[in-house]
């Protein structure tokens, strides 16, 4: 099976200018959004909270990772927001004039004004309806951004703390627009089941604009993500409440078309960058696999297991991923042998690792930035999930990627329990140069014509 | 309409059915939807031929029920119902104590009720876990007893630590490892701060507004209408219904009341049976787990369906935040040593609802917990005198099965379908929060 090359037809020629222009960011995020092409000045980490720890509530930490600057790797603002909240995954909006950011357990959901002084976040509004908003969506997760609107993917329900659930629209203001539920047998919602499974779970979110399509993946409810993990392993009910299927929705109508079987709780969705590559890829948290998600040469979405990563059996579990700018990369850190792992993914359905290094105990998030040649990594997955004892680590560290030699090199640890900060999740870049139409001290710009 | 009143027209009402029921001519269940099952289906997913059956979350939409009617009139197999003096059910009792039953904002962060842990369509239990999970992911040692029956309960939770419905409602509520409410002070003030609360309190509690007492009595009154009987079995047993059950029916109830001695514990009067008997014993499972006899080298653990893999448990321990606490049972209440590992008799009506079985939920299915009567339990020197090896036959074990699937009432498609068709509460702009900008009295 190939995939589906397309000639440059006239729509597809306005859409490719449109895409070199403004379709791009630091790899992984929507590619509606303006991007930092050059060196990023501060790293946003969303933190959770730790009882027995400083304050103990979550905090937006803001870090100076310019180097031209005197508090280069220090952090420079924290921001507490109120409660454990199980602070998870952030998203920009598309002007990333803000930062929204979720809480899997309260469902509060914190924009943040990332524009007015990038060094100094403010709290700009607070969400606390979402669950009530929706109909019953627990777990705001990703947030991504599309033409002013932020798309939020749900976890799990009010009314089981299963791993069924739905996708909720709100505008740029932070106003809800609609619910989307995914797709279960009971209702498809028009969808084909392609396979075996209609689980209705959902994860992540991510677009090819090009294609008209989303694709949403799927991880599990409350009642897992927020167990003990060593707990849940043991656990054989629990164990069956994880995802198995990924769907692919018309963008546009926001309508489910098809879902695709891919088991193993398939978590981050991470799409090529190029014109004519339509191709996502995925990785199965309990499987260990990465999964191609793909257009075939009629035109239709499937999906294919193309890679082992690591040993199933000692369950490394892939978490997040990052793509390179040229699609010919891919990160997949593995959380329980707490290691970065390099794939050469020229041939995206032979994907090749290339290289491995243990970062830590235990690492969870990747933020690459567009050139690739920085990667920050932080440490925590869940707050029930990480390690114990000294194995719980707490940081974020700077390293620097020579792709030719396929070396890492350390640059910069923030030690977030030295520092009494918490347990550090997602990292979300900033910079000055976006927010003014002048290039800034040598930093690139590409700003979103709008 | 008063109290009076109202004990007085149901006192009618259950006079001139009453010999229909008994005679087993009318039916308290019937519905046309089937909301009975956990909505996310796993059954057969330890196959690689799992097939999901889950249903829409939209269609959860459930249908109200006059349920104060299984309060006050008899049903097949179950003894009458002692109501508390002190708090005569009335429907406003009712349908105010289901609201908070599902109400999220009875938690510290507004995540947590009763019905996060007591699923309706699972039984009003949880199919899905072990062992409950609370608030912030708190881990709790028990698995979550139904309230299906609840009402006929003398000892309430697994080690029998509560008495009354109404002063057992607190404990959850309050509890750090459920749903962490700070005291009761501030659990009234938040409902009293939720736009609704202080009038359907007035309706229910003319006069008493919301305080310890009525939030109990209202709670314990919904939990209290749960009452399901008139089972297959009762229509056989106790209402002379030859052709209630078939004959593997018969046959597995031989097997219980017989060679299988369960009826020792899961008790069966000459008229009724709750399927307890309101006693605590010692069957070495809370032993067992508690000395590390279970414990193996590697966890099998499913990575999807049909998959498996044997993982190290120096791999788990990793991940293991939990504090290692044993479950002592009544031990943990009264320290005398004798009560260590005694846990209570639970009923076994619909029991085929209720999966996972024992107090820490430690077998998925009911070929499970036969197979460990059959085999006589975890030795230990406290170990109930009843538990011993049975050597029952294969066929023996089918028809005790099947008899225990006969033990599901014939209403609790429609407690389930009333329950459903309760709004979750959820927070809202207007309800009390921080960032609501709400004033809880504290702003200076």
């Amino acid at each position: 099976m190939h995939l589906r090359k397309f000639g440059v037809s006239i729509l597809g020629a306005v859409l490719l200018t449109i895409s070199s222009v403004t379709v791009a960011d630091e790899t992984c995020m929507s590619p509606y959004m303006a991007k930092i092409v050059g060196q990023e000045d501060y790293v946003y980490v969303w933190t959770l909270g730790v009882e027995g720890l400083g304050d103990e509530q979550d905090k937006l930490v803001t870090i100076d990772v310019n180097p031209k600057s005197k508090t280069y790797a220090k952090v420079v603002s924290v921001l507490s927001v109120g409660g454990r909240n199980e602070a998870h995954h952030s998203g920009l909006s598309d002007d990333r004039h803000y930062l929204w950011a979720g809480g899997l357990d309260s469902n509060k959901i914190f924009i943040f004004d990332v524009h007015s002084n990038p060094r100094k976040p403010t709290l700009h509004k607070v969400i606390t309806d979402f669950v009530e908003k929706t109909g019953g969506i627990v777990g705001p997760h990703t947030f991504y951004a599309l033409p002013g609107r932020i798309m939020v993917s749900g976890l799990s329900n009010n009314k089981d703390n299963g791993g069924r659930t739905g996708l909720a629209e709100y505008n740029s203001k932070g106003e809800f627009i609609a619910t989307h539920w995914l797709p279960t047998d009971g209702d498809l919602r028009g969808a084909k089941k392609e396979g075996k499974f209609a689980d209705g779970y959902g994860y992540d979110i991510r677009v090819q604009p090009r294609r008209n399509v989303m694709l949403t993946s799927s991880f599990t409810g409350w009642s897992n993500y927020m167990m003990d993990f060593g707990q849940m392993l043991q656990d054989g009910e629990a164990m069956k409440r994880f995802g198995n299927t990924m769907v692919v929705w018309d963008l546009h109508t926001r309508k489910p078309k098809k879902v695709i079987d891919v088991p193993g709780a398939p978590l981050e969705i991470r799409c090529a960058w190029g014109a004519n590559n339509n191709y996502c890829f995925t990785t199965t948290a309990l499987t260990s696999k990465i999964w191609l998600i793909y257009e075939d040469d009629n035109g239709e979405w499937q999906g294919k297991a193309v890679a082992d990563i690591g040993d199933a059996s000692k369950v490394p579990l892939p978490v997040d991923i990052s793509i390179t700018a040229d699609d010919q990369g891919l990160w997949v850190d593995t959380f329980m042998d707490g290691k970065a792992r390099y794939f050469d993914i020229s041939d995206p359905f032979n994907p090749v690792q290339k290289f491995e290094e243990q970062i830590g105990s235990q690492v969870n998030m990747i933020s690459q930035s567009w050139d690739g040649k920085r990667a920050y990594f932080s440490t925590s997955l869940l707050g029930n999930w990480d390690k114990t004892g000294e194995a719980d680590e707490q940081w974020v560290k700077l390293y620097a990627w020579d792709e030719n030699e396929l070396a890492l090199t350390h640059k910069w640890t923030i030690d977030f329990y030295k520092e009494k900060l918490g347990r550090a999740h997602q990292m979300r870049f900033g910079a000055y140069s976006l927010y003014t139409s002048k290039q800034n001290k040598g930093k690139e710009v590409t700003m979103l014509d709008k | 309409m008063s109290e009076q009143f109202f004990r007085k027209q149901t006192f009618k009402i259950y006079l001139l059915i009453l010999p229909l029921v008994l005679s087993n001519q009318i039916s308290f269940g019937n519905d046309e939807v089937n909301y009975s099952g956990p909505g996310d289906d796993k059954n057969g997913y330890d196959s690689r031929d799992y097939t999901t059956n889950s249903l829409s979350l939209e269609d959860r939409k459930g249908k109200k029920a006059d349920i104060i009617k299984y309060v006050t009139i008899k049903q097949l197999g179950l003894p009458e119902l002692k109501i508390p003096q002190n708090n005569k059910i009335t429907r406003e009792k009712i349908e105010l104590g289901k609201k908070l039953f599902f109400d999220r904002r009875l938690s510290l962060n507004n995540t947590m009720s009763c019905g996060m842990c007591h699923v309706p369509e699972q039984g009003f239990t949880n199919n899905e876990i072990k062992t409950a999970v609370g608030i912030e992911g708190r881990s709790n040692l028990r698995n979550t007893p139904t309230l299906l029956n609840v009402a006929f309960n003398k000892f309430l939770f697994h080690d029998a630590r509560e008495f009354s419905l109404e002063n057992q409602v607190w404990q959850p509520v309050l509890a750090h490892s459920e749903m962490a409410m700070p005291s009761f002070g501030f659990t009234i003030k938040k409902l009293e701060l939720i736009p609704g609360y202080k009038k359907l309190f007035n309706e229910a509690f003319p006069g008493e507004g919301i305080n310890m007492e009525t939030f109990g009595k209202a709670v314990a009154s919904y939990e209290r209408s749960l009452i399901s009987g008139n089972s297959d079995f009762d229509k056989w047993y106790f209402g002379g219904n030859k052709n209630a059950v078939d004959e593997n029916v018969k046959k597995g109830f031989e097997v219980f009341s017989g060679k299988g001695g369960c009826v020792s514990c899961h008790t069966v009067g000459k008229n009724e049976a709750l399927f307890f008997d309101n006693k605590l014993h010692n069957t070495g499972i809370g032993y067992a787990e508690s000395m590390g006899i279970l414990k193996k080298i590697k966890t099998k653990v499913q990575l999807a369906p049909g998959e498996y893999v044997e993982v190290d448990n120096k791999i788990i321990k990793s991940v293991n935040q939990q504090k290692k606490n044993n479950d002592l049972g009544l031990y943990t209440i009264t320290e005398n040593p004798e009560h260590r590992w005694l846990f209570k008799t639970p009923t076994l009506r619909n029991i085929s609802l209720t999966a996972p079985y024992m107090h820490n939920g430690i077998f998925s299915t009911l070929d499970d917990v036969i197979k460990f009567y059959d085999e006589g339990g975890f030795k230990n020197e406290l170990l109930s005198p009843m538990i011993k090896k049975l050597d029952l036959t294969q066929e023996e074990k089918n028809n005790l099965k099947i008899f225990l699937k006969s033990l599901v009432g014939d209403n609790i498609n429609i407690l389930i379908a009333d329950a459903l068709s309760t709004p979750v509460g959820d927070l809202t702009k207007d309800d009390p929060n921080w960032a609501n900008d709400t004033d809880m009295g504290y702003d200076n």
